[in-house]
């Protein structure tokens, strides 16, 4: 597949460790690409720089070739945008801004706004000042949408959404994915990234700290595995002598995850052999536990 | 360059503040022309104050809204994340601060020249003192000279908000700009007058404020000297509609 956005050494220094520093992201032709970091980590700043909204100290990036602080009007034909602060233009109801939208995109038939409308389940029809949060993020979603372009760029997207409507943007996300278009979406929560996204970079402090693919078994992580004993004593007795590091135990509920090396499975279940258990189970290695991990290690890697 | 979606956008949030300041100037020029005990103060009080202050108030808060306001709510993200150029979101809202002035002006002086066309007053009532030794009636040419004057020292006082505007990522900087910017220059206006008036000293005022450019007694007294004032609101207009494009074109953009 073809490089869609090329993010080049992008660096923007806003003083005292603020901005974002180095930036190297390349993103193909139908994925979804994932921004992952706390607050202030340098996540919109990034969108800011794709939009051309502002000016790279040193760096540059690029949208399908064209340079996005030059020429950001050709790229807009094709990019929806959500913008991590949502305010919306002073034109009345939420039905006049998406006809005010359409008309600057050049949209003529509403038919798929409205299937977006019904989707999210808003009434266009209210003022857009006393829209709530989650309603004024929702009427976000629809403009940016409602074009059908090619790239997305989605700051913080399920903010201030259900879980039922998080689930509906990821449905939809999905559905861009499918469509041919590309995706690039920054969050902090880690559960709409890793539903969605092909690659997740994670950022701290404007640096990035590691890119990691959506396949988590590829990669060389370790397993987790969660182990429930029959009694106490057992669960004692493997506490003291097992061989893994143990990632969290708890003595009550008699259970432990141990980190298992891909390599050493199989020296896992020798060791659990004489034990009485209760259940031993595999628990998905979250982004959240990786991100974590990264953090406490100083956010170095 | 233009965008018509955008203008339709900026005549939708400020179509209620133009009605109401139009409103209130066609409404205070009626009156101050038809009611004889205010016909001698119509160009003390109502050409010679109200025409600025009043175009004055609105393009103070038109000008915020159509740029910084946007900016700083950040509400411009939507207009920027479609197809429009940032020199066409400028150029644009310059458009329709002019026209908007423009249309102000033309639904007062149309106001002013129904009721001259109806009642009309002496030359020397209009000069503020009925028993002055000057012949002949307040004609529509004149009405439509002095409306000419306010109107372009108004486009230079909304060009210059809007400069401010343009510069300024926050409301509460180009608000404050402006806001001196506008009331020096209608308050030093205001001042001169009563310096004119007889009150010794203040006549300095004048040179503090663009308003001067805008010269009714010149139109009055049937000489040119208000035409070529127009020249400096004119160029000050559009110097500051340049900076203001050239400035929003390059800045960053907290959006």
């Amino acid at each position: 597949m073809p490089e869609l956005i090329r993010i080049n050494e992008l660096t923007k220094d806003y003083g005292k460790g603020r901005g974002i520093f180095g930036l190297d992201i390349s993103i193909e032709q139908g994925e979804i690409y994932g921004l992952v970091g706390t607050n202030g980590s340098g996540k919109t700043t990034t969108m800011r720089h794709l939009m051309g909204f502002i000016r790279p100290d040193s760096g540059s990036c690029e949208i399908m070739g064209t340079d996005c602080r030059k020429h950001p009007e050709k790229i807009m034909k094709h990019l929806g945008y959500v913008p991590g602060q949502i305010d919306f233009p002073d034109v009345g109801s939420g039905t006049d801004f998406l006809k005010i939208q359409a008309q600057y995109l050049g949209i003529k038939d509403m038919a798929y706004t409205e299937q977006l409308i019904d989707r999210f389940k808003i009434d266009t029809s209210a003022p857009l000042r006393r829209m709530s949060k989650g309603m004024k993020q929702k009427m976000a979603l629809v403009a940016a949408f409602m074009a059908k372009p090619d790239v997305l760029l989605l700051d913080e997207p399920s903010t201030g959404l259900d879980p039922v409507m998080r689930d509906s943007l990821t449905e939809l996300i999905l559905e861009q994915k499918q469509r041919g278009a590309t995706v690039f979406m920054s969050s902090h929560i880690f559960k709409e990234l890793q539903d969605t996204c092909d690659k997740v970079t994670f950022i701290n402090e404007g640096r990035m700290i590691d890119t990691i693919s959506r396949d988590l078994h590829k990669s060389d992580l370790p397993g987790l595995y969660r182990i429930g004993f029959a009694d106490k004593a057992q669960y004692l007795d493997f506490k003291a002598k097992t061989t893994f590091e143990t990632e969290a135990c708890n003595d009550e509920y008699l259970h432990l995850t141990a980190v298992v090396p891909i390599q050493r499975t199989n020296e896992l279940i020798a060791q659990l052999a004489g034990y009485d258990m209760r259940y031993v189970r595999c628990v998905p290695y979250t982004l959240e536990m990786y991100y974590k991990k990264y953090i406490e290690n100083g956010g170095a890697a | 360059m233009f965008s018509l979606p955008l203008f339709k956008q900026s005549v939708r949030s400020n179509a209620v503040i133009w009605g109401s300041i139009t409103g209130v100037m066609s409404l205070l020029c009626v009156q101050f022309a038809a009611l004889e005990m205010t016909q001698s103060l119509l160009f003390v009080i109502f050409y010679g104050m109200m025409t600025t202050i009043l175009p004055a108030i609105y393009v103070l808060v038109t000008a915020n809204k159509l740029i910084a306001g946007q900016v700083d709510r950040g509400s411009m993200a939507y207009v920027l994340s479609t197809p429009i150029k940032r020199s066409a979101v400028t150029f644009t809202q310059i458009v329709f601060m002019t026209l908007s002035l423009i249309l102000m002006f033309a639904v007062q002086t149309l106001m002013h020249l129904a009721v001259n066309a109806a009642k009309p007053i002496t030359l020397a009532t209009a000069m503020g003192d009925p028993k002055l030794p000057v012949q002949g009636d307040l004609t529509a040419e004149m009405i439509l000279k002095v409306n000419l004057s306010a109107l372009l020292v108004c486009i230079a006082l909304g060009a210059v908000c809007l400069m401010f505007s343009g510069i300024f990522n926050s409301s509460k900087y180009s608000i404050g700009m402006s806001g001196v910017f506008t009331g020096v220059s209608v308050l030093s206006n205001m001042l001169a007058m009563f310096g004119r008036l007889g009150v010794s000293g203040l006549d300095k005022f004048k040179y503090l404020t663009i308003c001067t450019f805008y010269d009714h007694q010149s139109v009055l007294s049937g000489n040119n000297d208000w035409a070529v004032k127009m020249i400096f609101p004119a160029l000050i207009a559009v110097a500051a509609y340049m900076i203001c494009g050239i400035v929003f074109k390059k800045k960053d953009l907290p959006l």
